[in-house]
């Protein structure tokens, strides 16, 4: 996907907690975030104590809209229907649900096509290995504890770099 | 649906579980056992294990292995919601025991109303090479394999059901079986996310 | 059956033993099931090429090591008692690996460089479906030996915090070469874990086991040598 880009990626627990966050930086952050370039990638300390908040805020809006998009999925299609993505005119957002009620969560440009199959690798390949199976990692992840460790970070890297090309 | 879920089990285990050999898992869950058998005495006492204490933190391990456990389950199979209990009982038998301990217990004993059943053990690598203390208690007392029960209530608890389970029989109590009674409690509800203002 | 001690000649001289008097019976209040299922009955080989998913291991593993964090209050106190866990599953496997032993060629390790081979190769071969990466000998110190695994099965899902570095969880396994040493009647000061992987790109997890026999070992092992055994 050369040219394509991802904004931000978020992980929620089944207690409706934000256990993970990753922001991506570059010319081609969200556009009217533009003033927020630094990195605030998984959650480490934050340029200014405002921009934290932020951070935080936009977790509990985009979890707030999910929350209402799967609820308005499934009154209209059925039990077992999900919401894929939505697209505004600056970004798009694309969701995946596991059975155990994790919620991934990315925001990437418009152009980008499904990224169902991406979510559901990040989920199996990244978390369920080195987060689930990390014996120092707490089984629950209150304020996101346990889950940013060096081989999830390393891997989530790797695995995105290699879907998104570099911007040049 | 028994044969489905077995197929799933059948083909998970073969192509996309990577192994180890059995015996290490049985020593390795021996010695937790046996730490817990030392740690765990009846107040005042030097070495009288609280064989009740140890069922229950092994229980609680369980529960924490299942928590985890339950992702890993579903990454691989890549299996969905469960219609029904009876669909859930065959997926716990035929493709989570399979998948992660390379056996496959009995499903029977259905209560009427279809909430509870019994998981028969005609294997049960934890217990391989294992005899109970002879101390005239243990074999009364001690659970040895419960960190199952707690897996299974962890793992169940992840995907929105509540219940209970619990071994009713051991062949290491000298009881012809090992059976484990698997109850549905509940369904549990979405959680909401708590209000902003 | 009671035999007495002294044999009946020694009635010619003056009686100076005296006959040991039977042990009790030893009776078992243990119940066994009727269905043949106990470890009695069952073949010891049974489980010997049983699989079971490497998963599961390591819950448990993690299960273990959670258990023994939460009671430490240092990294070395953590490998200490991963050590301590591992020691009589050491004891133990040299029992059933000298059982296994193709009844031929069985023998038991007599010499140190013996005993070390069999844990490089029968005992990672029973544990791990595969022989150990290497075994060294201290070029200074002559009771010291390595054993090195490039890629520990245990550390496979262990991704170790910062600020506790130094923790190697395979000392678990440290434990069960110390037991085995031991139980074969080499003991040892220590099997210390030490992580080697560090700048390495292709084996980041390396891993050196390093066994450290008894003075007293070292000495029989050379008198053995001296009287040409």
């Amino acid at each position: 996907m050369a040219g394509a880009s991802v904004y931000s990626f978020y992980i929620f627990d089944r207690h409706t907690e934000c256990i993970y966050t990753k922001r991506w930086t570059g010319p081609q952050s969200i556009p009217q975030k533009s003033t927020a370039t630094n990195a605030l990638s998984n959650g480490a300390v934050p340029v200014s104590v405002k921009r934290a908040m932020k951070a935080e805020d936009d977790a509990k809006l985009i979890f707030g809209t999910i929350f209402s998009l799967r609820r308005m999925a499934r009154q209209l299609g059925g039990k077992d229907d999900q919401f894929l993505s939505y697209r505004t005119g600056e970004y798009k957002l694309h969701y995946f649900e596991t059975p155990t009620e994790l919620k991934l969560v990315m925001l990437t440009d418009t152009r980008v096509g499904n990224m169902r199959t991406v979510l559901y690798q990040i989920w199996a390949t990244l978390y369920v290995e080195y987060v689930v199976k990390s014996p120092l990692a707490p089984t629950e992840h209150p304020r996101g504890v346990g889950v940013a460790n060096e081989l999830f970070e390393g891997g989530l890297e790797k695995f995105i770099d290699s879907i998104f090309t570099p911007a040049q | 649906m028994a044969t489905k879920a077995a197929r799933i089990g059948e083909e998970v285990w073969k192509s996309r579980v990577d192994k180890i050999n059995a015996e290490v898992v049985t020593l390795t869950y021996g010695t937790i056992v046996a730490q817990l058998c030392r740690d765990l005495t009846v107040p005042n006492t030097i070495n009288k294990t609280d064989y009740n204490a140890v069922n229950k933190e092994l229980d609680r391990m369980g529960y924490n292995m299942g928590l985890r456990l339950i992702e890993d389950f579903l990454a691989k199979t890549g299996t969905g919601q469960c219609s029904n209990f009876r669909e859930t009982a065959e997926m716990i038998s035929k493709v989570g025991f399979k998948v992660f301990i390379n056996i496959t217990p009995n499903v029977s004993n259905w209560s009427k109303d279809s909430d509870s059943f019994h998981l028969v053990f005609e294997e049960n690598p934890l217990a391989d090479f294992v005899e109970l203390p002879d101390d005239g208690r243990a074999q009364d007392e001690l659970w040895y394999s419960n960190i199952l029960c707690g897996v299974i209530r962890g793992a169940m608890e992840m995907v929105q059901m509540q219940i209970e389970a619990r071994f009713v029989s051991d062949v290491l109590r000298g009881d012809d079986t090992t059976e484990m009674r698997v109850t549905l409690i509940r369904i549990i509800e979405d959680e909401m996310p708590p209000d902003d203002e | 059956m009671a035999v007495p001690v002294a044999s009946p000649s020694a009635e010619e001289k003056t009686p100076s033993y005296v006959a040991i008097p039977p042990a009790k019976p030893f009776q078992s209040t243990l119940r066994y099931s009727s269905n043949r299922k106990t470890i009695y009955d069952r073949n010891l080989n049974r489980t010997k090429t049983t699989e079971i998913s490497l998963a599961s291991f390591a819950y448990l593993f993690n299960t273990l090591i959670t258990y023994h964090h939460s009671k430490s209050s240092s990294v070395s106190e953590i490998e200490h008692r991963l050590n301590r866990a591992g020691y009589p599953i050491g004891i133990k496997m040299l029992d059933l690996l000298l059982y296994r032993q193709p009844p031929r060629s069985a023998t038991r390790p007599t010499r140190i460089v013996e005993l070390l081979q069999f844990i490089h190769g029968t005992l990672w071969r029973a544990l791990f479906s595969r022989s150990a990466d290497a075994l060294e000998k201290s070029t200074t110190k002559n009771n010291e030996y390595m054993i090195i695994d490039n890629e520990p099965l245990v550390n496979t899902y262990i991704s170790i915090p910062k600020e506790m570095s130094q923790l190697n969880c395979a000392a678990f396994v440290g434990g069960i070469i110390e037991g085995m040493c031991d139980a074969a009647g080499f003991s040892t000061d220590a099997v210390s874990v030490h992580s080697a992987g560090e700048g390495d790109e292709m084996w980041p997890g390396k891993t050196i086991f390093l066994v450290r026999f008894k003075e007293s070992v070292v000495e029989r092992e050379e008198a053995i040598k001296a009287s040409g055994g």
